[in-house]
């Protein structure tokens, strides 16, 4: 994290209710270039709520979004998408029967027009797949390799690099290593720290400490629609994290009785 | 990947081999193929597949019998089509419908393939496609004298169940049968489809609806056997007038018990058989005769039922 | 977990020792029209051996077979861009019917000039292909249903026009009524009539004997119907390979939410090949049309089927997202050989649906072998 720089998207006490029930109570988070923010929380305590008002599938009933220093409202999730927050979903948008370099340009395909035609440029669209795919550190047998081949930790980074490629600013991962085994989070552990090396601000959410200390500059926790604070990282230790995630007290208890494995 | 290929290979052969050799084996005498307008589930050409089997041996030659599976008449043009470039001696043929099977039929004639016209068709027709001669039964008129016939019975109004409602010439008989009865055809024809269910319901329809039709005229055993149904399950058979074109076993049957009143013959046989014999005589001796062949009419009444009874189905 | 080994856990996935290497040769052999290509070499080559000196080969047999593939391959393109489109359509055959029939009736019954007929027919066609998309991708439900009510429909009015309008299924003098038209002979015209004319006179193929086209070939040319079978099978080959569309049609069957998602528009592409299905029934009607010269109430009874079985044959998925054209196209070929093949080989006619039920379930079973090396399925 640079503290010098602004930062690029700011939350200001966002609120978000859903007719009776409040989801959001005044959520405030800053997310700067380069760093990877984790968003830390139990089932319900209202992260998904949160991101979504982030990408713009959800209009905030308070507050405002700050992006680059302007107020934005964003109509749909589109509008973010063009100003530069991209989400991969756990749904990833990704078609199995589909091959690697068809699916990372699905919806943003290469054009070389000939005559009125337009024609999909097939060798654009390899070249860069196999190079965006060696930068992460997957060597595809060819860009025609069907995704449906490929590992779940495989998949997540294709889908982070093709978030990346079309220039995301803010990288929205919800849950990216919930389904995954060790081997694989680690390689998705690794991208997200290759990407933020790129200076791309990373909104990391997950309801795994582990994987959030392992690759989180910040950690803000939230809990029933509130913002439990932001630490930095070597403020807080893993433990306390999961303190506050589960809301303090009732863990401790439960804790004590699992013999301190949660 | 190659086994599997190899698998496929041999298994297709396997299920291929015998059938063809078993068929091509047999070709020494002439050859000739009977193409029909009927689909697949069509029994009442059953008699012909008999017909020309029986002529085929008796004067040693090859007879095949071709059909489009679902009826579709554009289907059968190709069928013809594929006869004539398979260069048989002769092809026999109906003529369901002119404007579809004159171009394929007079291409075979054009070829040197000698043609008949059997069962559909009228002599103008096959005069204009080239074909030697026509047998069968002229529609129209057979229509007309089985209108002749129930008007003396004392019909008023009846109701014609057509379950090939695409082929013109058929579609003749309840024409012929209107005119000869000398009422308008206008409604009482219905389009009953293939299907025996819906056949029976639909004639049990149109009954409810017009409690007062006169009489009931089938077009074959494919409309005979559901409408017998439909009217032992109305109460009416035996009531009402009940005439069918063509013979089958439930029509024979329904003769008997006097369900049904009359049956016109037009005598499939003679229809399948005639023409493979004139075709191998013609091809042998040149020798032809000299006009068309009508196979029928032929009204089979509870009277004489003899012969009938015992070959419906097969060769009657 | 520390950041420090996490490369090393990419390295070590990259040589994972569980993937298999595939060699260059399997690689390039692993297509989905793979499956096609096998049976259309098997079926020559056993046609070739019983069926080979039954006049199957020689020009007129082979223009026989040609015309029924070619046949059997316009519908299919249209099939199958849709089946990888995720939908089905049900009403092709009744669109063909339909289709001739609203030809027929405008051009003869309404005495319209025979291009205005033509034009209008296709319009309408597109039009209703267009509304059954739109009824799918609006109310979701599947589109199995949706085309099953249209089979229906356009059925139903194929034979209650022309009863309403002529008393009448058969409506005839069509080829009169195009006479001079410059459209008609789009579709009922043959080309290369020339060649012909010369391979006839050259004694390369047969010619007629007697009659008044003596000493024309027997096959006179290139029926239009296979023209535009080629045609709409390099359209659609090119659509789909080449083309952004053609990425849209693959992730429309593929998984419609995900490729919401990223932005391709769905519904559009949906309702376009439902159009396009109706077009290419549009096409294959009026070459029936014009080379028989009527229309019949009972034109194009499960045409449907028989589109998707080429379709299937050729290794194209149900569920959609995946196929070929070249395969759909290689299908229609193999069902078209097969169909004619074995009345020139002596094969009872009843038996052609055995062998259409056999080959049919070789094809898939092959076909899903394919399917999962390409796409690692399981």
């Amino acid at each position: 994290m640079n503290p010098e720089k602004a930062p690029i998207i700011q939350m200001r006490n966002i609120e978000k209710h859903f007719g009776s029930v409040i989801a959001l109570a005044g959520v405030s988070v800053d997310v700067f270039p380069g760093e990877c923010h984790c968003l830390l929380g139990d089932n319900g305590a209202g992260k998904s709520t949160f991101i979504k008002t982030m990408s713009g599938v959800h209009k905030p009933t308070k507050g405002e979004i700050m992006f680059e220093g302007t107020s934005m409202h964003f109509a749909d999730p589109r509008d973010a998408i063009s100003a530069g927050i991209a989400t991969v979903h756990q749904h990833l948008a990704m078609i199995p029967l589909m091959s690697v370099s068809r699916n990372f340009f699905m919806g943003n395909e290469p054009i070389k027009n000939l005559g009125p035609l337009k024609l999909f440029d097939h060798d654009y669209a390899n070249r860069v797949t196999m190079e965006e795919m060696k930068k992460m550190g997957i060597n595809l047998r060819g860009p025609d390799q069907a995704v449906g081949t490929l590992s779940g930790g495989e998949r997540q980074t294709v889908a982070i690099a093709r978030a990346v490629h079309f220039g995301a600013k803010v990288l929205i991962l919800d849950e990216p290593t919930s389904a995954l085994g060790v081997r694989q989070t680690a390689n998705v552990l690794a991208t997200v720290d290759r990407v933020r090396k790129q200076g791309i601000a990373v909104v990391f959410i997950t309801h795994n400490v582990r994987h959030a200390m392992a690759v989180g500059d910040r950690f803000t926790v939230l809990n029933r629609g509130k913002t439990l604070g932001t630490a930095q990282r070597g403020q807080i230790t893993p433990e306390e994290l999961q303190d506050l995630m589960a809301g303090g007290q009732e863990l401790v208890a439960l804790e004590g009785s699992l013999g301190g494995t949660v | 990947m190659t086994s599997l290929f190899k698998k496929l290979m041999l298994a297709t052969a396997v299920v291929a081999a015998p059938l063809m050799v078993a068929t091509t084996a047999a070709a020494e005498g002439e050859k000739y193929i009977l193409v029909s307008h009927a689909p697949d589930s069509d029994s009442w050409w059953n008699t012909i597949k008999n017909g020309i089997a029986l002529a085929g041996d008796q004067m040693g030659v090859e007879v095949e019998y071709r059909n489009p599976p679902t009826g579709d008449l554009a289907d059968m043009a190709r069928i013809i089509e594929q006869a004539a470039a398979s260069g048989p001696n002769g092809i026999i043929t109906t003529l369901a419908d002119f404007d579809v099977l004159s171009g394929p039929i007079r291409s075979a004639v054009d070829q040197g393939i000698n043609v008949i016209i059997m069962n559909s068709g009228t002599p103008e027709q096959v005069r204009e496609v080239g074909a030697l001669m026509f047998v069968g039964q002229p529609e129209y008129d057979a229509g007309l004298a089985a209108g002749l016939r129930a008007k003396g019975d004392g019909v008023e109004s009846f109701v014609c169940v057509n379950h090939v409602i695409s082929n013109t010439v058929v579609g003749e008989r309840c024409r012929g049968f209107a005119d000869g009865l000398g009422v308008d055809l206008g409604g009482q024809m219905i389009d009953s489809g293939q299907d025996p269910a819906e056949i029976k319901n639909r004639v049990m329809a149109y009954l409810n609806a017009n409690p007062d039709t006169d009489a009931v005229l089938t077009l074959g055993p494919t409309s005979a056997d559901p409408t017998i149904l439909a009217l032992e399950e109305m109460g009416l058979a035996g009531d009402i007038y009940f005439g069918t074109f063509d013979l089958g076993d439930e029509i024979v049957k329904g003769i008997k018990s006097g369900t049904i009143q009359w049956g016109i013959d037009q005598q499939p046989f003679l229809q399948a058989y005639l023409p493979v014999v004139v075709l191998t005589n013609y091809d042998r001796f040149g020798v032809l005769p000299g006009n068309n062949i009508n196979s029928g009419p032929g009204f089979v009444t509870k009277d004489a039922l003899g012969k009938v009874e015992e070959f419906a189905g097969k060769y009657r | 977990m520390s950041e420090a080994n996490t490369p090393q856990a990419g390295q070590a996935l990259v040589d994972d020792e569980r993937i298999k290497q595939i060699s260059p040769l399997r690689k390039a052999l692993i297509r989905p029209e793979l499956g096609g290509m096998c049976g259309t070499v098997i079926v020559f080559f056993l046609f070739f051996i019983f069926a080979g000196d039954s006049g199957m080969f020689n020009a007129q047999g082979v223009m026989n077979w040609s015309t029924v593939s070619a046949q059997f391959a316009l519908i299919a393109v249209g099939a199958c861009l849709l089946m990888i489109a995720g939908e089905f359509d049900l009403s092709i055959g009744s669109m063909i019917g339909f289709a001739g029939m609203m030809i027929a009736i405008f051009g003869v019954t309404l005495g319209w000039p025979m291009w205005a007929a033509i034009l209008v027919t296709f319009v309408l066609c597109t039009a209703i292909g267009g509304i059954s998309g739109y009824i799918v991708v609006r109310t979701g439900l599947p589109s199995f249903i949706v085309t099953l009510a249209f089979l229906f429909i356009l059925r139903g009015f194929t034979i209650f026009l022309p009863q309403m309008l002529e008393r009448k299924t058969i409506i005839g003098g069509i080829r009169d009524a195009a006479e001079g038209d410059w459209l008609a002979p789009m579709f009922g015209g043959k080309i290369l009539t020339g060649l012909f004319q010369w391979m006839g006179d050259a004694g390369i193929i047969a010619t007629f004997e007697r009659g008044n086209k003596m000493g024309q070939p027997v096959v006179e040319g290139i029926p239009m119907l296979i023209v535009w079978a080629l045609f709409m099978i390099f359209l659609g080959h090119f659509i789909l390979t080449r083309t952004q569309f053609g990425n849209w049609i693959f992730a429309a069957g593929g998984d419609a939410e995900s490729a919401r998602n990223s932005g391709v528009p769905v519904n559009k592409v949906k309702i376009l090949m439902f159009m396009f299905t109706a077009f290419s029934a549009a096409v294959f009607a009026a070459c029936q049309v014009m080379e028989f010269g009527s229309a019949g109430a009972d034109r194009g009874l499960l045409k449907e089927f028989e589109a998707i079985i080429a379709v299937v044959i050729g290794g194209a998925l149900l569920t959609g997202g995946y196929g070929s054209v070249i395969g759909a196209a290689l299908g229609a070929l193999i069902f078209g050989v097969v169909q004619q093949g074995l009345f020139f080989a002596g094969v009872e006619s009843s038996l052609f649906r055995v062998f259409l039920g056999v080959i049919l379930l070789f094809a898939v079973i092959l076909n899903t072998y394919i399917r999962r090396i390409i796409t690692g399925e399981r």
